[in-house]
């Protein structure tokens, strides 16, 4: 069936309604338009306008495109491709098969013209004209910078979404623990309060956790106020008489432990820091002075 | 950093470049294959087709160009125009309406010669085109193998080879082979690529210009003569864009119409089928009111006037409430 258009087939509908069609196929007079193609005339003019250069004026090569080894890779290979038929519409799968058949030409030519002493690479040190001037080039360059430095920044920019989305799931990951750590501690205490279990565990279990944290700690509190709390837990603390006791007894005559050798010889000056910053208030003249200068 | 300066690789001498450059590759050999090319078009081109011939005027060092010729100067006058300048080949621009451009590639004392479509033009002057190549350098010719199938596309290939190519020794081409000018035929058109060569491995980048070739006719003489193929595919812009508007005619023409027999089927009188006698037992008439006549507007109605109000009422209240009054 030749193919109809819509305005004809209302005009039939039209002309239908009227009654001026007869029943059966209606088909529009109009024949087809038959092209010229006079083969023999081409042929004869191909032969006539042939010029028998040798290839090397020519440098011209028919062949199909070099084999897509990624699409075999990834066993995509199209089978119309193979045969020469390619999808116009598709863009990229359209210029990559021009790029091929650039490609194979190239792979092709190349050992030719090496034969027949064409240079193909440009010294480095030849200077000359190029089709595209600098400054295009360097517009195009920009282009390409633009580009990647925004692709850059976007990456950038999900790569700390993603940081911080993980950043905010961590902590409240640690805050739950906490919270289940003091309620167990809690149940586990109320529990032994009111007498349903006799194990101290919970305790103990805490403090495993904590000596391997503050192993560290530890030995800094050694120093602390120890030396003090103990003098002080001794002259008030529990256990003995305290008021009656002598003062200058044979014990404590022998005690060298409060000896430091330092502070005897007057050496031992270097943590008066905070006294010494005290008693550096000007004296009442200086002060007079000052006041009296402003 | 390129400059019209070159460094003699022989004699340490330094004499001016350009000599230097002449007396060691080109003069090597004598340049036999006189391929003058003459690129030109008519008046009412636009930007891009004046780009596009520019840049094949750069692509190709064995080419001329000319003024633009006068459209009322019948076509053959182009061959007068050629045998003036002693250019055997001519690539011809004409647009028409500002919108379509037709080239005719040509041979150009008896030969054959062919008139496209050209459609999808990208210039040199492209940014996403990052190739670059020598001005002048001789290009790899790259084709179909469907070109070998079909006498048409034989003839057209042997037309593209002896216009395109780059004779050898020619005094303005470079010595290098760097670049590849591609002719793929795809859903019946010519697709013209321009790549550079980058590594010997024929990794590529493309240069430009492109542009796609929608064969009409290939006539046996230049720019006239008998047609020897016609290209039944081919169908011209107007025509396309008269089937465009046609379409669209149509589908306003069918609603139209769909309209009007609505309209008609409404005003039909419409048969009553059978009476039912019972039809008129509940049918009671409303009873008559007296008319009243109303000699004065109507008051406007209060609900807008209350909802402002009451906006402003609770505003008044919120204040007050602020400063602790209420």
């Amino acid at each position: 069936l030749p193919s109809l258009s819509l305005s004809f087939l209302i005009q039939l509908q039209e002309a239908f309604s009227k009654g001026l069609l007869k029943p059966g196929l209606n088909v529009p007079l109009e024949e087809p338009k038959k092209a010229v193609n006079n083969i023999e005339g081409l042929k004869m003019c191909l032969a006539e306008f042939k010029k028998n250069l040798p290839w090397v004026e020519r440098l011209d090569l028919t062949n199909h495109p070099a084999v897509d080894v990624l699409a075999k890779i990834e066993g995509t290979l199209n089978k119309k491709q193979s045969s020469g038929e390619i999808d116009a519409e598709d863009d990229f799968q359209r210029e990559m098969y021009f790029y091929r058949q650039a490609q194979a030409t190239v792979l092709e030519a190349l050992p030719k013209l090496k034969k027949l002493q064409i240079p193909t690479k440009r010294p480095d040190d030849y200077f000359a004209e190029m089709a595209k001037t600098d400054q295009h080039m360097q517009k195009v360059r920009k282009k390409l910078m633009q580009k990647q430095m925004a692709i850059e920044k976007s990456e950038k920019a999900k790569k700390l979404r993603e940081q911080r989305k993980f950043g905010k799931k961590v902590q409240v990951e640690v805050l739950q623990k906490r919270q289940k750590a003091k309620k167990a501690m809690m149940t586990a205490v109320k529990k032994y309060q009111k007498g349903m279990t006799d194990k101290l565990d919970f305790l103990e279990g805490d403090q495993e956790g904590k000596k391997g944290s503050t192993a560290s700690k530890s030995q800094m509190s050694k120093k602390g106020p120890n030396a003090k709390r103990k003098y002080k837990d001794q002259k008030f603390g529990f256990g003995g008489k305290k008021k009656g006791s002598k003062w200058n007894t044979k014990e404590s005559f022998n005690d060298v432990s409060g000896f430091r050798a330092k502070t005897a010889h007057g050496k031992g000056g270097k943590k008066f820091n905070k006294g010494g910053k005290k008693n550096k208030r000007p004296g009442k003249e200086t002060r007079r002075k000052m006041k009296a200068r402003k | 950093p390129t400059l019209f300066e070159c460094r003699a690789a022989v004699t340490r001498v330094e004499i001016d470049v350009f000599f230097n450059f002449h007396v060691l590759f080109v003069f090597q050999g004598k340049w036999k294959n006189k391929e003058r090319v003459l690129v030109f078009s008519s008046r009412g081109i636009n930007f891009r087709t004046r780009h596009l011939m520019q840049d094949l005027k750069t692509m190709m060092p064995h080419s001329k160009a000319d003024t633009k010729m006068d459209r009322k100067d019948k076509l053959f006058v182009v061959n007068e125009v050629c045998e003036i300048k002693n250019c055997n080949k001519c690539i011809f621009f004409e647009a028409k309406k500002n919108m379509d451009l037709y080239m005719w590639v040509s041979n150009v004392p008896h030969g054959p010669s062919a008139k496209f479509l050209v459609q999808n033009v990208h210039t040199l002057a492209e940014l996403k085109m990052t190739g670059n190549c020598l001005k002048g350098s001789r290009p790899l010719l790259s084709f179909d193998p469907k070109f070998d199938k079909e006498p048409h596309y034989a003839l057209l290939k042997e037309l593209f080879t002896q216009t395109f190519s780059t004779p050898q020794y020619h005094p303005k081409s470079q010595p290098f082979v760097d670049h590849v000018l591609t002719f793929t035929i795809a859903d019946k058109r010519i697709w013209f690529r321009n790549y550079q060569i980058i590594e010997e491995d024929a990794s590529l980048v493309e240069i430009g210009p492109r542009f796609v070739l929608n064969l009409i006719k290939i006539f046996q003489g230049s720019f006239g003569g008998p047609t020897l193929y016609e290209n039944p595919h081919f169908q011209s812009p107007n025509m396309c864009r008269r089937l465009m508007r046609m379409e669209k005619a149509a589908r306003q023409k069918e609603r139209q119409m769909v309209k009007e027999i609505r309209l008609e089927k409404r005003k039909e009188v419409k048969e009553v089928l059978t009476e039912d006698v019972t039809d008129d037992v509940f049918v009671t008439p409303a009873e008559e009111k007296p008319k009243e006549v109303e000699h004065e507007a109507p008051r406007p109605s209060k609900s807008k006037k209350k909802k402002k109000l009451k906006l402003t009422e609770l505003k008044k209240r919120t204040l007050l409430k602020r400063k602790g009054l209420r």
